[in-house]
């Protein structure tokens, strides 16, 4: 069975659980799928395994500590430990993916937005500018930072799991979190000198390519099983 | 780690496997099975690391197959390789157990 298929089939499955063990499940989920680089399917089929089981054990009174012990997080360590990586085909193959996505969406957003700001409210020359080389350079260091981003998100989605650490310090830290990654974003392009010779086209132009990018990454995505 | 852990530790994946080549199973029921035959303070949740091991290893394999009403159980089996190492557990376990019964029958208080 793909991914996929089991991924819907635990979440229709998981509404049976009581209350009580459905929270523990459901944090016991994102702290074993956070624990990424591992393979989708052993990941995923080791889950649904853990679910069953639980609701089996759950129609004989007993409760998700008596299963998995107190100790939730080292319980998931230990499962964590013995998935398999994912294939480095596959491995590479996402992450190129998640690369051409979010090139076509800053793209497609720039250009788009370029276009209606200069020919709607004059504002800007609704041309685009840029030198070739410090294009390229600005280009990596975003790729750079966004895989900076997830990395760090995925580890902090762990850190917080299973901690009583109230509500509100979670979310002023991922608030924060946020704000450095706009703000290096924004800032990325100010930084780099601008080398070489200046190419100009018209802003829609990026949108076009944008889009066009984005339509590629529908049918890699639906072949590769990365999107449902 | 409790003594008991240490010893459960290599002791519990050759039982598991015991158990697989006696009828392929699944997950809860292999528990079951663990705890029928008195080993009833493993926690059960324990098997599925052991099980995710026995898979990398090629000792078992698990199949999860579809079905109208979702997918069916994940079904494990010995590999050829499984056999050859329940086998080998076998005889280690065979080598070990009289002498270490003879000692401590000679040292009980």
């Amino acid at each position: 069975m793909e991914p996929k298929e089991i991924i819907e089939w635990n979440n229709k499955k998981r509404e049976e659980l009581t209350e009580h063990n459905q929270k523990i499940y459901e944090e016991m989920l994102i702290y074993i799928r956070a624990g990424s680089n591992k393979s989708e399917q052993q990941t995923e089929e080791v889950l649904l395994e853990l679910l069953e089981h639980l609701l089996d054990a759950q129609k004989e009174g007993k409760s998700a500590e008596e299963i998995f012990g107190s100790d939730f997080k080292a319980y998931c360590d230990d499962i964590i430990k013995e998935i398999p990586g994912e294939k480095k085909k596959k491995k590479l193959g996402f992450g190129i993916y998640i690369a051409l996505k979010y090139l076509a969406i800053i793209s497609g957003v720039t250009g788009v937005l370029g276009f209606a700001l200069s020919n709607f409210f004059e504002i800007g020359s609704g041309e685009f500018t840029f030198t070739p080389l410090s294009g390229t350079l600005i280009i990596a260091l975003y790729l750079a930072l966004l895989f900076l981003f997830i990395k760090i998100a995925l580890k902090w989605i762990q850190m917080t799991s299973f901690s009583k650490k109230k509500k509100w310090i979670e979310f002023v830290q991922l608030w924060l979190f946020c704000s450095l990654y706009f703000g290096l974003f924004y800032l990325i392009p100010k930084l780099i000198p601008s080398i070489g010779p200046k190419i100009s086209v018209p802003v829609i132009g990026l949108g076009v390519l944008g889009v066009v990018i984005y339509i590629i990454t529908i049918p890699i995505g639906r072949k590769y099983g990365y999107t449902n | 780690m409790s003594l008991r852990s240490q010893l459960l530790k290599g002791t519990l994946e050759g039982c598991i496997l015991s158990l697989i080549n006696q009828q392929p199973t699944y997950g809860y029921e292999l528990s079951l099975r663990l705890q029928e035959h008195g080993l009833t303070d493993v926690s059960e949740g324990s098997i599925y690391p052991i099980l995710l091991r026995l898979q990398k290893e090629k000792l078992v394999v698990g199949t999860l197959k579809k079905s109208p009403s979702g997918p069916k159980r994940k079904y494990y089996q010995l590999t050829d390789a499984g056999t050859k190492a329940l086998n080998e557990f076998i005889q280690q376990w065979n080598s070990i157990k009289p002498p270490v019964d003879r000692i401590i029958e000679k040292g009980e208080m």
